[in-house]
C-alpha cells in the first residue's frame, strides 16, 4: 500500500517535471490557429469584415470575438474553412458576393488625376505609385481588388474593372449538360473527335 | 529459336484480334492505346502542293510554348523572305521571319489557332508575289557544329519549335554539354488518324531528315540515334531505310497503335523505359524530335534559313481532293481547305489538327502557325447524348499512361481539385483514348482540361495571396519604423526644450539658485554625453582621463546609433514621405513652428540648428497627428 502510493507520487513528481520542461521548452510562439485560419483568407486586406486587415480578423476568429461569416471576397468556401478550422456554426454570409467569379482590378483614369496621394494611403499593399501632385498610377498584378482606394479620391478618378481574359487566365470551360447537347456545331471547344466518332470509328 | 517462338506468339496474336480486336494491345510495350480508322488514304492520294503564295499572311507574335516576341517591323515596311521580323531577349521564346516578300499592312489583334478564340497581336502581310530573298539570313558557314552551344544559338535565331504539335522551342529543349543525351530518338510515328504530312515529309525528304540527325548527334555527342516509324508507312520506311544507308542511324517499324507518336509512349516502346512522373525525357538521357523539326535543323544550320513554311496535311471527309502541302507560315486555313475542293460550303467549324487532339475552331480564318500539322474538314455529324458512368472500366484499360480516367472524371465533376491532383492529372496527354473508347460517350478529356486550368488557377490564387500578404505586412512594418522615427525625433525635441529652459534659467540666475545649480549640472552632463565633450575645464589629471574614455565611448555609441537612422524605404515610400512632410511643413509653419522659431535664435551654442531641427520635426508629428485624427473623424 504505502509502497504503491510511493511509487505514484514518484511518478507523478516525475511527468510533472517532465510537462513543466516540455512547457518551456516547446512552447509556441502566437497562437497557431490564427496562423491556420489567416492562410484560408484570401488576402485581400479589405477590411469589409471590419477589422483592419486578414490577419486582424483572424486573430479576433482564434479569439473568439468575432463571427465566421464576415469575410466577403472569400465568400461560402471561406466562411465553411473557417467554421471547420474554429469547429463553430457555419452561418450564411452577411452580404452576398458579387456573382462575376472574375478578379477585379482598380484602374485610375490618369488624365483626371490630381495626385493627392489618398489613394496610396489607402492601398494595404502599395500597389499604386504616385507622389503629390503627380500621376498615379496601379500595377495591376499586385492589385488585390479591395477597392479601398475607390472612396478616398476626391475626384472619382479611380475605377474597378474585370482584368480581361488573355491566353495566360483563359481556361477550358467545364462541360456542361448544354455545350454537350447541341454538339459542337459552333464555338464549342469540346474534342474534336466527339465530332467525329463516325468518321474516326472503331476499326474493327 | 527465340525468334520463331515470338513469331508464333505474334502471329497467334493477330489471328486472335480478328474476333477480339484488343488483343492487338499485347503487341507492343505501353499500356492501353486504341485502334481507329486512319483515312490516310484520303490526302496521301493526291501529289503534294508547293509555293503556293497567298496574298495575305497572319503571323501571330507567339506561335510557341514561352513569352511573346516583339514586333521588329512598323506598318508599311517591306519585308523580305526570311528576314526576321518579330524577336525578343527575355528567356523562353522562338523569333519569327517573314515567310516572303511583302509589305506589312497592319500590327493588330488577329485570331490564332487557339481553342480560346482570342484575337492575339499578330503582323499581317501583304504579299507581293515576287518572293525576294535574303540568303542565309541566319549567317552560317555550313559546317556543323562540335558544340551543343554553338547549335542551340543557330536553332534559336532560326525560330525552331517542337513542331509535333508541343511548340517547345527546341534550342530550349538541347543540352548544354554534350553526353549527356545518350539516345537521340526520331520520333515518324504520327499516329493520328487524317495526317501525313511527316509521312510525306519522310518520302519526299528522307535525306534531309537524316542531315538533320546527324547534325544534331554529332553537335551534342550522342552514340545511339534510332527512328520510330510506324509500320503503316511502308513508302516512307522505304525511302528513310535508302536514305540512313552508311550510317549508324537504326530504323525500328513499330506498331500501328494510337496513340504511338506520343513522347512517352515512343519511349517505352523503343527502348524499354519509362520516363518518371514530373520528369522530361533528357533526365533519363533521352532526346526526342520530330522529324520536321530535325528537316528544320538541317536547313538553319546548313543554309541559314529560318522557319518559314512547314508541311500541313489538308484533309477530311467533307473534301474532294484532299492533300498535303508545303504552306508558308500565316497562310489561312479557310484558303487551303477552299483549294481542296469541299462537297459543301465549309459553314462549319474547321478542326486544327487531328480528330483524336485536334481541336474545332471559333473562327476558321486563322493562320498556319509553327505547330500547325493538319487542316480537318469534316462535317459535323449527330453525336449520341451523353448518358451516366456504368463504371466499365473501359476507360482505365485504354489509358496509355496507366492514371484512373473514371476517378479523374468523378473528382473533377465535383470539383474535387486536390484529389485530381493527387491521381497525377498532370501527366495525362490528352490524347482521348478515354473519350474514345467509352460506352456513355462522356467529353471526359474537356473535364480533365477543366481540372487542369482549374487547379492552375487555384495555384495562381494562392500565389497571389501569399504576395498581398507578404505586401501588407511590409506596409505595416513600414508604417511602425515610421512611427518609432516619429516617437524618437519627438523625445529628442522634449530633451532639447528641457535643456534650453535650465540654460535661460542659469543665465538669469534666479531666486531658486540649487534647481540652477542641478539644472545646470544636468546640462553639462548631458552636453558631455551628446556633444562627445566640448567641455575640457576639468583640472584633475584623473578626471580628464576618465572623460576622455567617456568621450570616446559616447562617440562610439553616436557612430553606432547614427547609421541605424536611414532606412532604405522603396522609392515610392520614400517619396511618400517626403511630399508628406512637405505638406505638413506647409500646415504648421504659421501655427506652431512659428512660436519655436524665436525662441532657438535666442540660444547660441553651435548646436542649436540641430535643436531646431529637431523642434520643427516634432512640430511636424503633432501637425500629422492632429491631421491624421481629423481624418479619422472624417471617415468616421
Amino acid at each position: 500500500m504505502i509502497a504503491a502510493l510511493i511509487i505514484f507520487l514518484a511518478m507523478s513528481i516525475l511527468f510533472g517535471f517532465l510537462l513543466g520542461y516540455a512547457s518551456v521548452r516547446l512552447k509556441v510562439e502566437g497562437n497557431p490557429l490564427a496562423e491556420q485560419i489567416n492562410q484560408v483568407l484570401p488576402q485581400t486586406q479589405c477590411g469589409q469584415c471590419g477589422f483592419p486587415g486578414c490577419k486582424p480578423y483572424a486573430e479576433a476568429l482564434a479569439a473568439g470575438e468575432s463571427e465566421v461569416n464576415l469575410c466577403i471576397p472569400g465568400g461560402h468556401k471561406t466562411m465553411i474553412e473557417i467554421a471547420e478550422i474554429t469547429h463553430r456554426e457555419p452561418k450564411e454570409l452577411a452580404e452576398t458576393p458579387s456573382e462575376t467569379h472574375q478578379k477585379l482590378v482598380a484602374k485610375i483614369d490618369e488624365s483626371l488625376c490630381i495626385g493627392c496621394v489618398h489613394c496610396i494611403k489607402a492601398c494595404p499593399v502599395d500597389a499604386i505609385v504616385g507622389a503629390t501632385k503627380k500621376m498615379h498610377t496601379v500595377i495591376e498584378q499586385e492589385c488585390t481588388g479591395c477597392e479601398l482606394c475607390v472612396p478616398v479620391c476626391p475626384v472619382d478618378c479611380i475605377e474597378m474593372i474585370p482584368e480581361p481574359i488573355a491566353l495566360h487566365n483563359w481556361s477550358w470551360p467545364e462541360p456542361s449538360q448544354q455545350t454537350r447537347g447541341d454538339l459542337n456545331r459552333y464555338g464549342s471547344t469540346e474534342n474534336a473527335h466527339l465530332l467525329l466518332k463516325n468518321a474516326a470509328g472503331e476499326n474493327k | 529459336m527465340i525468334q520463331t517462338l515470338s513469331a508464333l506468339k505474334v502471329s497467334l496474336i493477330k489471328w486472335f484480334a480478328r474476333f477480339y480486336p484488343m488483343a492487338k494491345r499485347n503487341l507492343y510495350h505501353f499500356h492501353g492505346g486504341i485502334f481507329p480508322q486512319y483515312h490516310k488514304e484520303l490526302s496521301l492520294s493526291h501529289p503534294l502542293k508547293r509555293g503556293i503564295i497567298p496574298k495575305i499572311l497572319v503571323l501571330p507574335l507567339r506561335q510557341h510554348l514561352g513569352i511573346r516576341t516583339e514586333a521588329k517591323v512598323k506598318v508599311g515596311d517591306r519585308v523580305l523572305k526570311n528576314q526576321c521580323i518579330a524577336d525578343t531577349k527575355k528567356g523562353l521564346s522562338a523569333p519569327i521571319h517573314a515567310p516572303t516578300s511583302g509589305k506589312v499592312i497592319a500590327i493588330e489583334p488577329r485570331y490564332k489557332p487557339h481553342p480560346s478564340g482570342l484575337k492575339k497581336l499578330s503582323i499581317v502581310i501583304e504579299t507581293d508575289g515576287l518572293d525576294e530573298c535574303i540568303d542565309n539570313v541566319l549567317d552560317v558557314k555550313g559546317n556543323i557544329p562540335n558544340d551543343p552551344l554553338a547549335l542551340k544559338e543557330i536553332v534559336h535565331r532560326a525560330g525552331i519549335v517542337g513542331m509535333g504539335g508541343a511548340g517547345f522551342p527546341t534550342f530550349a529543349k538541347l543540352p548544354e554539354k554534350p553526353g549527356i543525351v545518350k539516345n537521340l530518338l526520331i520520333n515518324g510515328a504520327e499516329c493520328e488518324p487524317f495526317i501525313t504530312c511527316d509521312d510525306m515529309l519522310m518520302q519526299t525528304h528522307a535525306d534531309e531528315i537524316i542531315k538533320g540527325a546527324q547534325i544534331v548527334g554529332q553537335a551534342l555527342g550522342i552514340e545511339r540515334i534510332l527512328f520510330g516509324i510506324e509500320d503503316n508507312k511502308q513508302k516512307a520506311i522505304q525511302a528513310v531505310t535508302k536514305a540512313c544507308e552508311n550510317t549508324h542511324i537504326e530504323i525500328r517499324p513499330v506498331m500501328t497503335v494510337y496513340p504511338m507518336g506520343g513522347q512517352t509512349q515512343l519511349i517505352q516502346e523503343l527502348l524499354g523505359m519509362e520516363v518518371p512522373s514530373e520528369h522530361h525525357a533528357i533526365d533519363v538521357g533521352v532526346l526526342m524530335m520530330n522529324v520536321a523539326t530535325l528537316r528544320a535543323i538541317y536547313h538553319a544550320v546548313i543554309h541559314g534559313s529560318p522557319l518559314i513554311s512547314r508541311f500541313v496535311t489538308i484533309s477530311g471527309l467533307g473534301l474532294e481532293e484532299p492533300f498535303n502541302a508545303e504552306a508558308l507560315l500565316g497562310t489561312s486555313f479557310l484558303e487551303l481547305a477552299e483549294m481542296a475542293a469541299p462537297k459543301q460550303p465549309i459553314n462549319y467549324p474547321l478542326i486544327q489538327g487531328g480528330p483524336m487532339m485536334g481541336m474545332a475552331l471559333h473562327e476558321n480564318n486563322v493562320p498556319i502557325i509553327k505547330t500547325t500539322n493538319c487542316v480537318l474538314a469534316n462535317p459535323p455529324e449527330p453525336v449520341e447524348p451523353v448518358m451516366p458512368c456504368i463504371r466499365c472500366g473501359e476507360c482505365m484499360d485504354a489509358c496509355p499512361i496507366n492514371l484512373l480516367p473514371q476517378q479523374l472524371y468523378w473528382h473533377s465533376r465535383n470539383h474535387e481539385f486536390d484529389r485530381v491532383e493527387k491521381l497525377k492529372v498532370f501527366d495525362c496527354i490528352e490524347c482521348g483514348c478515354c473519350s474514345f473508347v467509352c460506352p456513355s460517350h462522356i467529353p471526359l478529356v474537356q473535364y480533365y482540361r477543366h481540372a487542369k486550368s482549374a487547379i492552375k488557377e487555384i495555384k495562381h490564387k494562392e500565389a497571389i495571396a501569399k504576395l498581398a500578404q507578404k505586401r501588407h505586412e511590409f506596409k505595416l512594418e513600414r508604417l511602425a519604423r515610421e512611427k518609432a522615427e516619429r516617437d524618437a525625433k519627438i523625445k529628442a525635441k522634449k530633451a532639447a526644450v528641457k535643456q534650453k529652459t535650465a540654460q535661460s534659467a542659469s543665465t538669469k540666475g534666479s531666486a531658486s539658485a540649487a534647481a540652477a545649480a542641478k539644472a545646470a549640472a544636468m546640462k553639462q552632463k548631458k552636453q558631455a554625453a551628446s556633444e562627445s565633450g566640448t567641455e575640457t575645464v576639468l583640472s584633475a589629471r584623473d578626471n580628464a582621463i576618465a572623460l576622455a574614455k567617456k568621450r570616446a565611448q559616447a562617440a562610439k555609441d553616436s557612430s553606432k546609433k547614427t547609421p541605424q537612422i536611414p532606412h532604405k524605404p522603396t522609392q515610392v515610400t520614400r517619396q511618400k514621405t517626403i511630399e508628406a512632410d512637405r505638406q505638413m511643413d506647409k500646415n504648421t509653419k504659421p501655427s506652431e513652428a512659428g512660436t519655436e522659431v524665436p525662441k532657438d535664435k535666442s540660444s547660441t551654442t553651435d548646436d542649436a540648428s540641430k535643436r531646431r531641427a529637431a523642434a520643427i520635426a516634432a512640430a511636424r508629428q503633432k501637425a500629422k497627428k492632429s491631421a491624421q485624427k481629423q481624418e479619422d473623424l472624417h471617415e468616421a
